[in-house]
């Protein structure tokens, strides 16, 4: 089924599918899209690498076996800017900076911690996509 | 950790003293403002008490333990790694036990409750490699943790009614009356759950299970002391209420009663005292059920000596056991040649606990004699009748250790195992000479009960006036009692074997059997298979849809017009029914697999057309996602079995139950969507208000500001799921490789 024709396109596809999922991201607070879109964006890329050129080729190519760090990193992430606020006393999910406060913008990227959160919901849905597929692939092919 | 424990509860001792003879002290910060919780601490008599207890008695059993639980992970096959985890929960214990008596807030004290419950399970289950020590700490940590919760009802009651959790002003403003009276019902049972009461009474026993200096310290300062200590500090609302006194008094006699006896009837040394322990706290129930300032100063000046006496025996125990070689009375004697200085300490403290002159337990006797007799002269009859048991067994406990011949061995014992002892016995001692220390914290501690000044001027008085009467009658009848044990053992013995046959312990493990079963039961009709555990959830949820739509009936089901605009969609949704028709006939796993994604994308589709392109985003790339992890799980599969699965015909029973589900839940799915479209749009939604402050949140994509700002909690509760699947998925995979 794979022929060389899908594996050079597979190849090929990963830095635009990044780039995709990156401006998905970036953009998630004012146009369509959010960090869990853009993360199954990313790991679409990387499952399209898997069916094409294989789990061994895949690992030579991107660090997949850094899928269970991402996950658990993003979740870090995600929990330590929705819980921050309650040391300075607000609530839990308070972002800053406050309603009506100026943002500082760079492009379409607002800098608010909401966009933090985006970011680890991203890194969380990413690492388990890839890291559930790659024990997968691993569960059969033996250690290696 | 050793030395961090040692420090702890040593410098913990010291600290507290300082404090309390400088007049106490206390602490008040705003904990949670928004549930009105404060952190609220004082250092007044009672929990001076206590807290100097726990401290000061913990501090001995630490400095046993170094000796001791060494050579105990040595009988247990262990090895020095796991000592930490004691020292960790002993101490655990005793910071939990320090919070609980200076707590001042109800919800505080039932936090560090709970902690001093969890803390005894591990340490009762310190030898967790054994079945019985397992199951006995799960016992005491559900009969103790299960009543704990009625503590929390009883807060929430008292705040209900009166608006606070701290305690000082819900005693100011407590009215009697039917509401204080249950709250207060509830408390007493938490209390005396935790204070092995009759008929809460059998775990105590079995608690033994744990290394000696835990007996030592849970049953003599702590664990059982923390459940006297609720009923005194929350006195001022059970005395209220004449019913709840009689219930402390008739509890407290019953306990005395059966504590008393069986506890003559025991031969290992442990069981002996967790009896004798049962009926000691029962005299603090019965002093407290008696009511007035005589009985709430004698409760507190015997939970002191008794303190003092019973950790003291404990620690005899366990020296004793570790000399013989043995931990039974019947295999044990003549210890008093080899050892003679844990004879005398272990004598003082076993003449304490007898009442004996000279001793700070003859002054516990005195107050309860002279607070039975303040209520009248049954309770004082009562009064000699149990103080003459627990001199009868106090007598058969120590003599058969240290008199008589010698059977088994006379190992030497570690000093470390000695001088703790001798110390609580020398304190003993002292205390029967110079009473006054002892006495003015019980008074501190029977004012800050009672609420008023409680005088206690216990004093030798050589005179026959009637408590030294009833003293005298005491001995008597104790030593008659001890020296006829012979004639009457049987007898108890008997009636021990008569509570164990109908007792509550019975019950309890019935009732634990029982939930066993039932959830047995209930675990294999839902997860029998994934049919009947989807089953499981889509009946009862339809069930309780049609419950809900027959009680509030929406009115006319009018989902309004199909217009020339719809067509697009109409024609989606058509594809999607015929989708889904479809998979009810599929039988390849493969065609399955692309029939359901075909439903997924005309799903996403009519999304789109509904004007919600983040949810069509989402449900693509979810669809693309699902599709290709079904088909990489089926290549992971064997082929023939695939194939064979795909050939198995469903059962008779099934053939027709499973459409019969599927068809139930479908209709009631239509009905819920049916009756929501139908209603007019609410004016006012919540979605509404979402669109309008997401400019405030500085987000135009109003679905990613709900997802990340306004539902953030949520998201997050959402996305901890993947986490825990994926970490299932790692522990699964890899477990099934390497096995």
């Amino acid at each position: 089924m794979t022929t060389i024709l899908t594996q050079t396109v597979a190849r090929l596809l990963v830095a635009p599918t990044f780039a995709v999922a990156a401006a998905i991201l970036v953009k998630g607070y004012a146009d369509v899209g959010d960090g869990f879109a853009a993360g199954v964006v990313a790991a679409l890329g990387v499952l399209l690498l898997f069916a094409s050129i294989g789990a061994k080729e895949t690992h030579r190519i991107l660090p997949v076996r850094r899928a269970f760090t991402v996950a658990m990193a993003g979740l870090l992430l995600a929990l330590v800017v929705g819980f921050a606020p309650l040391l300075v006393g607000d609530p839990p999910f308070t972002h800053y900076p406050a309603p009506e406060a100026p943002v500082v913008r760079v492009g379409t990227l607002e800098l608010i911690t909401a966009v933090a959160f985006d970011v680890g919901v991203f890194g969380l849905v990413l690492g388990v996509v890839v890291g559930a597929l790659d024990y997968a692939a691993r569960a059969r092919k033996g250690d290696w | 950790m050793r030395g961090l424990s040692l420090v702890i509860s040593g410098g913990g001792f010291a600290a507290i003293l300082a404090l309390w003879l400088n007049g106490g002290g206390s602490v008040d910060v705003a904990w949670a403002p928004a549930l009105e919780l404060r952190l609220a601490f004082e250092l007044d008599g009672l929990a001076a008490l206590y807290a100097l207890l726990a401290t000061g008695i913990g501090f001995l059993v630490v400095a046993y333990s170094t000796r001791y639980l060494p050579l105990h992970l040595e009988h247990e096959g262990r090895t020095a790694r796991d000592e930490p985890r004691f020292y960790a929960f002993l101490l655990l214990f005793l910071v939990s036990m320090v919070g609980l008596v200076t707590a001042q807030d109800a919800i505080l004290l039932f936090v560090f409750w709970d902690l001093t419950a969890v803390a005894s399970y591990f340490l009762i289950g310190y030898d967790s490699h054994r079945r019985d020590a397992r199951a006995n700490a799960l016992m005491a940590l559900l009969v103790t943790g299960i009543s704990a919760v009625l503590l929390l009802v009883a807060a929430l009651l008292l705040y209900d009614e009166y608006g606070t959790f701290s305690l000082p002003i819900l005693f100011e403003a407590a009215e009697p009356g039917a509401l204080v009276t249950t709250a207060g019902a509830l408390v007493a049972v938490a209390g005396l759950a935790k204070s092995a009461q009759v008929p809460f009474h059998f775990w105590l026993p079995r608690a033994m299970v744990a290394p000696t200096p835990v007996s030592a310290y849970l049953h003599s300062a702590a664990m059982v002391a923390a459940g006297v200590f609720l009923l005194g500090r929350f006195y001022p609302l059970l005395q209220t209420s004449g019913l709840l006194l009689d219930l402390l008094l008739w509890t407290g006699i019953a306990s005395m009663a059966v504590g008393g006896i069986l506890a003559l009837t025991r031969d290992v040394m442990k069981q002996v005292l967790a009896y004798s322990t049962i009926a000691q706290y029962g005299y603090v129930t019965f002093m407290l059920g008696l009511g007035g300032p005589e009985g709430a100063v004698a409760a507190s000046f015997y939970v002191l000596a008794h303190a003092l006496m019973k950790s003291a025996l404990f620690l005899t125990a366990g020296a004793a056991a570790e000399a013989a070689g043995d931990d039974r009375l019947s295999r044990v004697g003549g210890l008093a040649r080899t050892h003679p200085l844990l004879a005398v300490g272990s004598g003082l403290a076993a003449a304490g606990l007898a009442a004996l002159p000279l001793t700070a337990g003859f002054f516990k006797d005195e107050l309860l004699f002279a607070a039975a007799l303040e209520r009248g002269e049954l309770w004082a009859v009562i009064a000699v009748g149990s103080a003459a048991l627990t001199l009868a067994y106090v007598a058969r406990f120590w003599a058969s250790i240290f008199l008589g011949p010698r059977r088994g061995e006379a190992r030497a014992i570690p000093a470390a195992l000695v001088w703790p002892v001798v110390l609580l016995g020398g304190l003993v001692l002292a205390g029967g000479i110079v009473v006054e220390p002892l006495a003015r914290l019980a008074a501190a501690a029977g004012e800050a009960t009672f609420g008023a000044p409680t005088p206690a001027d216990p004093a030798y008085h050589l005179d026959a006036r009637a408590v030294n009467l009833m003293a005298l009658a005491t001995y008597a009848l104790g030593i008659s009692l001890y020296l006829t044990r012979a004639r009457w053992i049987p007898l108890a013995v008997a009636a021990a074997g008569l509570g164990e046959r109908g007792g509550p312990e019975r019950l309890y493990r019935g009732v634990l059997r029982g939930l066993n079963l039932l959830s047995d039961r209930i675990h294999d009709v839902e997860v029998r298979d994934l049919r009947t555990r989807v089953a499981s959830v889509l009946v009862p949820a339809g069930i309780l849809v049609v419950l809900g739509i027959w009680v509030t009936p929406t009115g006319g089901y009018d989902p309004g017009s199909i217009g020339s605009d719809d067509i697009g969609l109409v024609l989606v949704l058509v594809v999607a029914t015929l989708a889904a028709l479809v998979t009810a006939f599929a039988r390849r796993h493969l065609t399955l697999v692309l029939i359901l994604s075909a439903l997924g994308f005309s799903l996403a589709v009519a999304y789109a057309f509904s004007g919600a392109p983040d949810v069509a985003l989402v449900a693509v790339l979810v669809e693309t996602i699902v599709a290709l992890l079904f088909l990489g799980i089926f290549a992971l599969l064997p082929r023939d079995v695939l194939r064979r699965e795909a050939r198995l015909r469903t059962s008779r029973r099934r053939r027709w139950r499973d459409p019969l589900i599927g068809l139930f839940s479908g209709g009631i799915a239509f009905l819920v969507v049916w009756s929501a479209l139908s209603r007019p749009a609410p004016e006012a939604t919540v979605a509404g208000d979402h669109v309008r402050l997401a400019p405030d949140a500085h987000g135009s994509d109003v679905v990613t500001v709900i997802l990340a700002d306004f539902r953030g909690l949520d998201t997050l509760g959402e996305i901890t799921v993947l986490a825990v699947a994926l970490l299932g998925i790692a522990t699964l995979l890899r477990r099934g490789r390497t096995a």
